[in-house]
């Protein structure tokens, strides 16, 4: 019987499909190939929310699509589908960004009169498309291809106003930063195919399941001298260069303000669904492989942490609403990052869920208010936007209260979650944990005082310009995508209210029953055995209730939110981070980041790529010189035994045939 | 009936005469004319062993090699006429612009 997850593929196809006709006859078609990108991403939504209903119902699918590389006595590459519970959910999370940021870019682009619509929608759809692939594939490898499209449509995207200065500079600055880590990646998709022949991630054949077995010395794989343990941890590692890059945690995070120059909608696409999302759905789609290694989860719970209190802290003393916005999503990613690393995989897909709704929707509210405000980014130009644009104001603002983590916002569930997880295993005695935990905690504050700021400075006070007195228009298919998201943002953390499932004994855990199902091996249950006997999360059995944390982190999060309040809600707000003085310009400038990584290309990098440069033009090419000129100077001697006079040859003829006769005579023993 | 010994040592001074030539002639026509010598004292080789182990193929493949020789001849003095039209002469060490 077909099924309605044989159509997976379709997900995937269609997307591509309007791609291909946006490329070539998006010119004469109307609205520049928009509607047959809305068309194509509908459908993709509409066959994603019946995998959804599918997956509901109990059924899974994996299938191989197509091998297109054969192995002899070796592995197969393939390309395959994947549906399980985990990405399920993340088809349904990016065909929907997908859908309304297509419809919101009828109002961003068409409406603006931008021109190269048909190449803006092209780059859209295979966009979606490219991650749509890499949220259903279903080993490492082909993960990977389309984990490198990705970025691909990245830098073609980000870069759409080629014409001016910055967003070519931004696109090659995104896709070198994101290649830079995804060579680390590459190199752990050889590993893993080196150590366990193949690179699928269900299944008892699976590398997760072989490492597991080979870990608990059932099986065993080639570990190239190592412990099992540590190499798996170097594969890890390895892999997760990559999800570095792309998911932009420190250090390799600068990219991702900058792609702030591309137009807005695909800022959103980025941030929410796609780019920024794929590494950390790489994590949890191979969490199995992870949550065997103690050493990777610590390494990437304290990256998480780490980096969700330094993006917060930047985000502080942005001028630009979307600069805000883009450190923010930084610090949510580490947020993620932090749960992955916690053992915390139901908190990690939670908080990717919500913030995929309510980061789209800042974003295209964000997007809003320029349009509004005749693409004029700072905050400082505008103010009292809120009696002009009321739909955007207060999905903003539900978009705000779910970003800072305010109760009963969707992010204040997940975000509780998250910090609830990595407390708990911290506890345990982890006291790296505890410090992810602990910077985790203080980026609440900082995220509510950053939210609100750019909510007051945007929305509240007096106008600042001519502009914010009398701002543009926006229609429908601007208001429409943000009253969907605004919606969702309020309402999705009820998926999972765990707090109070916890202390009313409500089976409302939604998320967690959702992730429990699916292939053996790929369920939150397996995970959490694995938790449990390799690096012992859970072991000392602490009783935590999740009461206290979460108001904690509510506390901190309001107490961001009032002051936030207190300096700039008020008529004529003036720069209070200016007191602040040195450290506002480190903060403004990034901490030195982009310096300092210019530094070790400049300082570092280039000399020794000069050092390199001599030893291939002294060394190497003194060699091969030398050979060919030893070559050279024989071959001019010796040609010269060739006269053209005849009776020379006849000499050498002859006396070679004397020494023939002679070398076989003495061998054969005439003269003896 | 003669041994062999003695066809082989005329067979060996007749290729001596013809290898001498070509050492020491400059005259091309000299020089086919010894070529040939060689060629002939192979052909009394092939006749003497024929003759003495009683087969018949040697002194067939003599005869064989005589048709050979003279069409090397006509090849011989065809590239012989060339010679002296080009060098406006027969002096086999006039023609040296085939070398390095």
């Amino acid at each position: 019987m077909v099924g309605i997850l044989d159509f997976t593929p379709a997900i995937v196809l269609l997307p591509f499909v309007s791609f291909l006709v946006a490329l070539s006859v998006g010119d004469r078609l109307p609205k520049g190939g928009a509607l047959a990108g809305i068309a194509a991403t509908g459908g993709s939504l509409a066959l994603s929310i019946g995998t959804v209903l599918a997956v509901a119902g109990g059924e899974t699918y994996t299938a191989t699509i197509y091998t297109w590389a054969e192995g002899l006595d070796a592995v197969d590459l393939t390309f395959g589908v994947l549906i399980d519970p985990l990405s399920a959910m993340m088809l349904l999370i990016v065909t929907l960004v997908a859908f309304l940021v297509h419809v919101f870019s009828l109002g961003y682009m068409n409406d603006e009169d931008e021109t190269g619509l048909a190449r803006y929608y092209a780059g859209l759809g295979l966009f979606t498309a490219s991650m749509l692939g890499f949220v259903v594939a279903d080993n490492l490898l082909m993960a990977f291809m389309f984990f490198e499209l990705v970025g691909l449509c990245s830098y073609l995207l980000i870069g759409f106003h080629f014409r001016e200065p910055g967003p070519p500079s931004a696109a090659k600055k995104a896709f070198l930063v994101t290649r830079f880590g995804d060579y680390f990646f590459l190199v752990g998709v050889v590993a893993v195919f080196a150590t366990f022949g193949t690179a699928s991630f269900v299944g008892s054949e699976s590398f997760p399941a072989l490492a597991e077995a080979a870990l608990r010395g059932e099986a065993s794989v080639a570990t190239f001298g190592f412990a099992p343990g540590t190499w798996f941890t170097i594969v890890g590692l390895l892999i997760l260069g990559g999800v570095i890059g792309k998911s932009a945690q420190y250090p390799l995070h600068t990219w991702l303000p900058d792609a702030m120059e591309g137009p807005t909608p695909v800022s959103a696409l980025i941030h929410a669904a796609t780019m920024v999302a794929a590494g950390v759905y790489l994590v949890a789609r191979m969490y199995g492989f992870y949550a065997i290694s103690p050493t990777a989860l610590a390494i990437i719970a304290f990256v998480g942490g780490f980096t969700a209190l330094f993006a917060a802290t930047m985000g502080l003393v942005k001028r630009e609403i979307k600069q805000v916005l883009a450190y923010s999503t930084i610090s949510q990613y580490g947020y993620m990052m932090l749960a992955l690393g916690g053992g915390g995989y139901v908190a990690a897909t939670f908080h990717l869920m919500t913030h995929a709704f309510f980061k789209a929707l800042l974003f295209l509210g964000a997007g809003s208010v320029i349009i509004a405000m005749h693409h004029n980014e700072d905050m400082w130009d505008m103010g009292g936007l809120r009696s002009k644009m009321p739909v955007t104001y207060y999905t903003f603002l539900s978009g705000s209260l779910a970003l800072a983590g305010i109760f009963p916002f969707a992010g204040f569930w997940s975000k509780d979650e998250v910090l609830y997880e990595t407390l708990l295993h911290g506890l345990d005695g982890d006291p790296i944990l505890l410090a992810a935990y602990a910077m985790g905690l203080l980026a609440v504050f900082f995220t509510g005082l950053y939210t609100f700021r750019m909510v007051f400075l945007t929305f509240h006070g007096e106008p600042r310009s001519g502009t914010a007195k009398d701002p543009h228009g926006v229609r429908w298919n601007v208001k429409f995508p943000l009253a969907v998201l605004g919606v969702l943002a309020a309402v999705a953390g009820f998926v999972n209210m765990v707090p109070v499932a916890d202390v009313t004994g409500l089976e409302i855990d939604f998320l967690h029953k959702w992730l429990e199902h699916g292939f053996e091996g790929l369920t939150v249950e397996h995970y959490g055995t694995l938790l449990h006997d390799f690096p012992a999360y859970g072991a000392a059995g602490v009783e935590l209730s999740p009461l206290l944390p979460g108001a904690v982190s509510l506390g901190l999060a309001l107490a961001g939110a009032v002051v936030a309040h207190r300096l700039y809600n008020v008529p004529e707000p003036v720069e209070h981070t200016d007191r602040l003085g040195g450290i506002k310009t480190v903060l403004y400038n990034n901490y030195y980041q982009d310096e300092y990584q210019v530094w070790i290309a400049n300082g570092l990098t280039r000399p020794a790529a000069r050092v390199a440069n001599k030893f291939d033009g002294g060394v190497v090419d003194g060699v091969v010189n030398g050979v060919s000129g030893v070559s050279l100077f024989t071959g001019d001697r010796v040609r010269r035994i060739q006269t053209g006079v005849v009776s020379n040859y006849a000499v050498l003829l002859t006396l070679g045939l004397t020494a023939l006769i002679l070398a076989f005579g003495l061998a054969g023993g005439w003269f003896a | 009936m003669v041994p062999p010994e003695y066809y082989l040592l005329l067979s060996a001074a007749v290729f001596c005469i013809g290898l001498f030539g070509i050492l020491t002639r400059r005259n091309a026509l000299l020089f086919l004319m010894s070529v040939e010598l060689m060629l002939n004292a192979a052909n009394i080789n092939l006749v003497a062993f024929s003759f003495v182990w009683g087969n018949v193929t040697g002194q067939t493949f003599g005869l064989f090699t005589m048709a050979l020789a003279a069409a090397e001849v006509a090849v011989g003095i065809g590239i012989i006429l060339v010679l002296y039209r080009n060098f406006d002469g027969v002096d086999v060490t006039d023609a040296t612009t085939m070398r390095w």
